[in-house]
């Protein structure tokens, strides 16, 4: 039930909703990427989006960069960058006869990391340390990362020849992983429209056309200030201990899962309760609901399991697995409950695991 | 005429040389007829007649004391003429005629005595290695019975994989199913629940088994997980069901504007074809 008389909740939720109208302005549709990009930003938490290209996700980091008043840096990963392209290094300054830092690219507060698995692993492994610690090393040197700092990561699930898949062990370091999908018909039928509206632009002697990246306004919508001010708001969202209990066994279910290898990691079951406060509070409520687990469950949770091989060869996804494990919850007794009640309840957790097969 | 001195020097001369090389050339194809060796040391006899049929020697034994070859023989008139070699094991006087056999089978009797005598070298008193044990290599062959049973052991196993495991497993499901009806585990849970006596784990589990019971009466087992609570929100009776639980549960202070008792009054008793008519209403 919102309750928008929280003084916390009407400071910003103008500010979210300016963001959102403003991310609309340019991007047609994708209103649940632009949720995650702000549960995202509130929450420090890193996002990796994976979808095929031409999916406006440059556009989307972009136009949300300006409009939070945030420095941003995009950079095309591919098979022969360096650590140090990313990091920065130490150069000789010829004039001085001295070493001098050159920072780069990831001292900003949004960086794009676009496809980026198409880099080596140890250029993966600079960049995913980097977010993990929040700082970088250069020489002898080490130098604090600015906050905010969000790393949106992007992969294309098709052309996956020459790239190095990220371990799961890395992929646990994104908070959030979003499989992004095409739009639907009405909002392709928008972007073509308002792509055909954009025209050219005359430069010196010639003319360009004009691309949505011109088009965004660096005014923004809000201040750094009131994006502490949502940070802090996430944290005070109220989480139940009946909400908590929910977390538990559904990261403990990921576990047991006679389908699943590896399960999720206690940082799944962190990052399910940072996520779920900051849906709650771009939802306008002071309090988590299962709503929030459920719909942010296939991103925080699917990238963190592993199918073994006898569901892998029996054609069982990740996803399916997944919406299994979420709609087995309630329909069966969960493991301490099975073990405290008596009588007709009382199935012990290994048939719990697999009575979902049975569609009761 | 009588020859010179000197004539007669130079055709004594060669023939002197011939004789001395015709009688070298004797001795070195002298037969040989030793009959003294040591242990391990190999020597002949040769040119030997010894009467009667032809002879061979005797098959080898473990015990033997010497080890006799007949290297050649030769007819010698009725009889034969050989050439033997020997060496022997063990040191003593040996008589080579009991190491011979005759090829026709009949009786050695009336072979000269050929006594060898075989020299110690080592001192005596020498302490001889045990005999070597080992046990017979056993399991060998049976190759083709071995194939055989592994083939059918293999076909019996891969037919129990194939289908005990599966009838296994779908047994297990199917008594699953019947175990535990959504009311029967509703109707325990509800009434608790009215006394205060959930902990928050079953409270946990009560919400969402409330979930799944309206999921399922309103047959939305296919929709995404995510969209069924949005879905239950806008319906008439699971709306506000949905709504004053969140508000028990989750909302800080909310439970004190909840009736409990009100609330779950209709699921204490829940018939048991609750499920089997969706969309009606039983409340």
């Amino acid at each position: 039930m919102p309750d928008s008389s929280a003084p916390s909740l009407i400071a910003n939720s103008s500010f979210i909703r300016e963001i959102r109208e403003r991310v609309a302005s340019v991007v047609v549709g994708q209103d649940i990427v632009v949720e995650r990009l702000l549960i995202a930003l509130f929450t420090g938490g890193h996002l990796l989006l994976q979808g095929v290209p031409g999916l406006a996700k440059t556009l989307l980091v972009s136009v949300l960069s300006k409009s939070v008043d945030l420095d941003s840096a995009r950079i095309q990963f591919t098979i022969d960058l360096l650590p140090s392209d990313i990091l920065g290094s130490e150069i000789l300054d010829q004039r001085t006869n001295e070493f001098r830092i050159h920072k780069g690219p990831v001292f900003t507060n949004l960086l794009l990391a676009d496809e980026i698995n198409r880099a080596a692993p140890k250029v993966q492994g600079a960049l995913l340390e980097a977010m993990q610690e929040r700082k970088v090393t250069i020489g002898d040197e080490t130098f604090p990362l600015p906050a905010p700092f969000l790393v949106i990561a992007t992969q294309n699930p098709v052309e996956q020849a020459g790239t190095f898949e990220l371990p799961e062990a890395q992929l646990d370091r994104f908070m959030l992983c979003h499989r992004l999908d095409y739009p639907t018909p009405d909002e392709e039928r928008e972007v073509l429209k308002r792509n055909m509206a954009l025209g050219i632009r005359h430069e010196d002697r010639g003319a360009v056309a004009i691309t949505e990246f011109d088009v965004l306004e660096n005014k923004p919508v809000g201040s750094d200030r009131e994006l502490v001010a949502c940070m802090e708001a996430v944290n005070q969202v109220h989480v139940s201990d009946t909400f908590l209990e929910h977390v538990v066994e559904l990261v403990r279910r990921t576990r047991t899962h006679p389908n699943i290898e590896l399960g999720c990691s206690p940082r799944a079951g962190i990052a399910l309760i940072k996520a779920s406060r900051a849906r709650a509070l771009i939802h306008g409520r002071e309090y988590v609901v299962p709503e929030d687990l459920f719909s942010l469950a296939e991103d925080v949770i699917l990238h963190r399991i592993r199918l073994n091989y006898e569901a892998l060869a029996d054609g069982l996804t990740g996803a399916g697995v997944l919406q299994d494990i979420l709609k087995s919850m309630g329909a069966t007794p969960s493991h301490s409950a099975a073990s405290q009640s008596t009588g007709n309840s009382a199935v012990s957790s290994e048939e719990a695991s697999t009575e979902q097969y049975a569609g009761v | 005429m009588i020859p010179s001195n000197r004539y007669v020097f130079t055709l004594k001369l060669p023939l002197a040389v011939l004789v001395l090389c015709a009688a070298g050339f004797g001795t070195a194809q002298a037969a040989k007829d030793v009959r003294n060796a040591t242990v391990g040391f190999s020597a002949r006899i040769e040119q030997i007649v010894l009467p009667g049929s032809e002879l061979n020697s005797k098959p080898q034994t473990k015990d033997s004391p010497i080890v006799l070859r007949i290297v050649d023989r030769f007819p010698h008139g009725s009889n034969f003429r050989y050439d033997l070699e020997y060496y022997g094991l063990e040191s003593g006087s040996w008589n080579l005629s009991d190491f011979l056999q005759r090829s026709d089978g009949t009786q050695t009797e009336g072979l000269p005595e050929i006594r060898v005598e075989i020299a110690a070298v080592l001192p005596p008193g020498q302490v001889e290695p045990n005999m070597l044990k080992y046990d017979p290599v056993r399991g060998l062959g049976g190759y083709r019975n071995l194939m055989a049973v592994s083939a059918v052991a293999w076909t019996i196993g891969l037919v129990l994989l194939l289908f005990a495991g599966r009838k296994k497993s779908s047994n297990a499901t199917s008594s699953e199913t019947v175990a535990v009806s959504v009311a029967d585990r509703l109707r325990p849970m509800v009434s608790r629940a009215i006394d205060g006596e959930l902990s928050e784990h079953e409270l946990a589990e009560l919400e969402l088994t409330l979930v799944m019971f309206w999921r399922r009466r309103l047959n939305l087992d296919q929709h995404d997980a995510a969209s069924i609570i949005p879905t239950l929100r806008q319906h008439d009776e699971a709306g506000p069901l949905l709504t004053q639980l969140e508000a028990w549960l989750h909302q800080p202070g909310g439970a004190g504007d909840v009736d409990i008792t009100a609330l779950l009054e209709p699921y204490r008793d829940l018939p048991e074809d609750a499920l089997e008519t969706p969309g009606a209403s039983f409340l």
